[in-house]
């Protein structure tokens, strides 16, 4: 039950590379923050700096209003699940699970009624006795997992803790631990660089990017309003497309010919060259061209069962589009596509710096 | 790598044993032997004179010296040789018949754990020129053995000697290094039709060459140090210093001789000569020979 | 396996049989050596079977001060076995957290400890004898265990294998036992030693080994009977001006010398052999 308050941390290695650039950020008590980016985004080491394994260069940093900078991990009262799971190998899951409290001092009878009610709670009551070798790669998760719940600790750290299972039961323990979180109440840190984990299990989402946080909001707001090209690309599957376009009195004219007209007219800010930005499942598919659709040709189909990606080629465009179709709709390769890109959902980017410019409102 | 950090004095708690056992036992002699190795002491321990380098030319200018520098360069090369080319064609043998591959390994391991002084007695005791068994043997066969008054055949009895310990531990790790090697290499040698002989030559040994480069310096140390006392109680680097290492001169010069200047010269020539292995093998540990 | 030829396999037993007899020869004539007497033993050549005079041999050495030894053997093998013991043990201790302490510490001058102490892997006590014996000497060491035991754990080979070992522990384990509230001494005891403890087997093997083989050093610094080991003695029986060697004595001292550490090699060879290739990576 706490509040985690980030004032400005940055992490600079004594070799001269800055990791992290001042990021500021508050978490509130019972929250659920994942911060997601690429490898190498710095999301590990904010995380690591949060559990005390990392030291932190500047800024502050705050649990329940408290500075705990320079407190070793044991003091700052966290629990953590590591990427590996790091179960200590020589130990049952019991003492695994205990090891804290008894580093804590915390009598043997207590440590074991506090072991034993943490492993009903997550299922691992029949595997009290048994050595982290013994255990498959979903039971090593749980233990990891109820390490961290035994000592009830003010914040849960993950570091990609489902990366090493295999995609069904990621599935499963994605929910599992959403569900646990909720139930326990506690403020939780969740960092992955997969962006469906990221979506599903966050109250509030953190993208990174080169040491830098790009935007924090909810998973839809970060969806319906991403702030920077980067976001927009980094949070939706398929990712976004990208078209660079010329505006001119509240009208895009695309290299292909298209004109798009923006719904809110011209906005001030907007200047002659825009990247415009259409997620795939704002294409939609018509059935004959005007000056408003795309008109492309087929390259590739991915039938996914319930939808069909199409990738397509349009007139003046290096990369290939995506559209995300109906299911049920058969569209072979080489066939002519026309496409209308929904007018709600359009979002202009500048094109140099890739910030957001000014949205076309959403419905919402 | 994960460290403890904010622990200051922790490390050097940690460290002090070694660290008081390493200066007081091997930096501070060696740095004695350096210094003493420019000094003239006389024998009753009494004063010493500065000699600059006197000591060194005096060593270096002697024909012993350069016989005991023969003498051990034939002495590690033999036991080196032997140990490794005797070890690798027991590996070959014992890693072809699979079954009982083990048992050969736990029945020719033993002699490694055998003093290089009591392997020394053993050997004397075969070759024992009144009741040794094997010269008995060899007398039969037209040879005269006495290795108390034939140097050569004195230099053949401590590297024979050296060569049976030293052996078993050649052996675990050629048969180590023989396990290692995935057989769909040698299988696909077989398809391309190489028979066995040119298997071994064209795929085993090039693939083994890290071992033996290792066990080939491994060696060289043994039979340069470690073999000291299969020499001293054996033969004691007679008869008429055909025996006589380095090594073996070292303490002779210094503990029979009492001349210190030169046993210390001696100690520093040496040191110089084994930092050079040394550094050949460091520079093999950084890059393995590798495939 | 069709590139397998059968006739080469019995070959290859035979030869291996072959070379198991000549390896075992050496220690066959020190058994039957040892159980004649030494009247029966300078009759002819060596006896190639068992005499009736084993027990009386050992017991005699055993029981009674040896002529040139001025001692019993049953002193020499106990002194022998508080020097390998003490020297393996010492090694181990001060390897363990010296290792510890450059593997998981980072701290000034650590990179010039490493090399200290690794520095002393080119440089075995013998070529550095001489000071290293009136140091000794200084010290008050020469004709005491402490003598014998002391000048032979500077040398770094176990906190070399140590370190190897600890940089294979997964960081992961580290930092977990970090936020489970571990410092630095119950990280050690917890998680580091229960880990490390095949290692420990295997680096006691080779130490004891190494302890109880040594010559030079233990030669030099014992000029008193009470502290001669077992390997030492040997060279004194043998030494006769003017006498018939005891051959039988001899021989049986031998064998007591090659007991412990072969019966150690034999029950500890899968910690042996793991300890040994290790060593090498």
């Amino acid at each position: 039950m706490a509040t985690l308050s980030l004032d400005a941390l940055s992490k600079t290695y004594p070799n001269g590379v800055t990791a992290l650039h001042g990021v500021d950020l508050i978490i509130d008590d019972g929250e659920l923050v994942v911060v997601v980016g690429p490898s190498g985004c710095g999301k590990s080491t904010l995380l690591r700096m949060l559990a005390g394994l990392e030291s932190i260069s500047s800024g502050e940093l705050a649990i329940d209003g408290r500075r705990v900078n320079d407190l070793e991990p044991a003091q700052r009262d966290i629990a953590m699940v590591f990427q590996n799971y790091a179960l200590y190998p020589h130990m049952s899951v019991a003492d695994n699970m205990g090891y804290a409290l008894k580093n804590q001092g915390v009598p043997r009878a207590e440590r074991r009624r506090k072991v034993e009610e943490t492993a009903r709670l997550i299922g691992l009551e029949d595997l009290l006795d048994r050595r982290p070798k013994q255990l498959s790669g979903g039971q090593r998760q749980r233990v990891a997992m109820g390490r961290a719940i035994v000592r009830e600790p003010k914040v849960f750290l993950f570091d990609e803790p489902l990366s090493n299972l295999d995609a069904k039961l990621r599935v499963q323990m994605r929910i599992e631990i959403r569900r646990l979180q909720k139930r326990l109440g506690v403020t939780a840190v969740y960092v992955t660089h997969d962006q469906v984990e990221a979506m599903t299990l966050a109250d509030r989402l953190v993208v990174m990017n080169g040491g830098h946080i790009e935007q924090v909001g909810t998973p839809m707001h970060l969806y319906d309003q991403p702030a920077s090209r980067f976001v927009a690309s980094f949070i939706g599957s398929p990712s976004m497309n990208f078209i660079e376009a010329r505006h001119a009195d509240g009208v895009l004219t695309l290299p292909c010919g298209t004109h798009l007209p923006l719904r809110d007219g011209s906005p001030a800010e907007i200047g002659d060259a825009v990247c415009l930005g259409v997620r795939p499942e704002h294409l939609v598919q018509v059935s004959h061209s005007d000056d408003t659709t795309l008109v492309t040709e087929v390259e590739l189909v991915e039938p996914l069962g319930a939808d069909t990606l199409a990738h397509v080629r349009l007139d003046g465009q290096a990369e290939l589009l995506v559209a995300r179709l109906d299911g049920a709709q058969h569209i072979a390769e080489g066939e002519r596509l026309y496409l209308r890109p929904d007018p709600e959902r359009l979002h202009l980017f500048d094109p140099q710096e890739g910030h957001r410019l000014a949205a076309p409102e959403t419905a919402s | 790598m994960a460290t403890f950090q904010r622990h200051r004095l922790t490390p050097w708690l940690l460290l002090s044993p070694q660290l008081a056992i390493v200066a007081i036992f091997f930096f501070w002699p060696a740095f004695q032997a350096v210094i003493q190795a420019f000094y003239v002491q006389d024998p009753f321990g009494l004063g010493r004179a500065f000699v600059a380098f006197e000591n060194f030319t005096r060593v270096l200018g002697s024909a012993e010296y350069y016989r005991a520098l023969g003498t051990t360069v034939t002495f590690s090369i033999s036991v080196a040789l032997g140990a490794m080319a005797l070890a690798l064609l027991l590996a070959v043998l014992a890693d072809r018949v699979i079954k009982g591959a083990h048992g050969y390994k736990t029945l020719l391991i033993w002699p490694y754990a055998v003093a290089p002084a009591v392997a020394g007695v053993l050997w004397v005791f075969m070759l024992d020129p009144e009741l040794g068994l094997v010269s008995a043997w060899l007398g039969a066969m037209g040879i005269d053995w006495n290795h108390q008054l034939n140097g050569g055949q004195a230099m053949a009895l401590v590297i024979m000697a050296s060569i049976w310990k030293q052996m078993s531990y050649n052996f675990v790790f050629f048969l180590a290094g023989l396990q290692a090697i995935p057989k769909s290499l040698l299988e696909a040698a077989a398809i391309d039709n190489a028979g066995p002989w040119r298997r071994f030559w064209t795929i085993t040994f090039p693939l083994l060459s890290p071992t033996s480069f290792f066990l080939l310096v491994m060696n060289s140390v043994y039979a340069f140090f470690e073999t000291f006392g299969t020499i001293d109680a054996t033969t004691a680097g007679g008869p008429g210093g055909a025996t006589r290492t380095l090594v073996y001169k070292v303490y002779e010069d210094g503990f029979i001789g009492y001349d210190l200047g030169s046993s210390a010269a001696q100690s520093v020539l040496l040191m110089l000569l084994v930092g050079l292995l040394t550094l050949l093998q460091f520079r093999y540990l950084e890059r393995k020979v590798q495939y | 396996m069709r590139y397998r030829r059968p006739g080469l396999d019995i070959a290859s037993h035979v030869l291996l049989i072959l070379a198991l007899i000549a390896f075992c020869l050496p220690v066959w004539l020190a058994i039957t050596a040892a159980t004649h007497d030494q009247a029966a033993l300078y009759t002819g050549t060596a006896p190639l079977w068992f005499g009736d005079q084993g027990l009386d041999n050992f017991r005699a050495i055993l029981s009674e001060p040896v002529a040139r030894l001025g001692t019993d053997v049953a002193r020499l093998l106990f002194n022998s076995t508080v020097m390998a013991l003490g020297i393996a043990c010492g090694k181990i201790v001060i390897a363990i957290l010296a290792a510890y302490a450059i593997v998981f510490f980072r701290f000034p001058l650590r990179r010039l400890c490493f090399w200290l102490i690794f520095i002393t892997l080119m440089l075995p006590v013998e070529v550095r004898i001489m000071p290293t014996y009136k140091i000794a000497a200084d010290l008050n060491l020469l004709n005491s265990y402490a003598g014998l035991i002391l000048p032979l754990i500077a040398s770094a080979t176990a906190t070399f294998l140590f370190r190897q070992f600890y940089m294979t522990v997964p960081p992961d384990l580290l930092e977990a036992a970090r936020v489970d509230g571990a410092g630095p001494w119950r990280f050690l005891k917890d998680i580091l030693l229960p880990l490390s403890k095949t290692n420990i087997a295997a680096l006691f093997v080779i130490m004891f080994l190494y302890g109880w083989n040594q010559y030079l050093w233990p030669l030099l610094i014992t000029t008193e009977s009470d502290y001669m080991t077992i390997v030492v003695s040997l060279k004194r029986l043998l030494s006769s001006a003017d006498n018939l060697v005891p051959w039988q004595a001899v021989m049986a001292t031998a064998l007591l010398a090659m007991l412990p550490p072969v019966a150690v090699i034999v029950l500890m060879q899968r910690y042996f052999v793991k300890g040994l290739v290790d060593a090498e990576k």
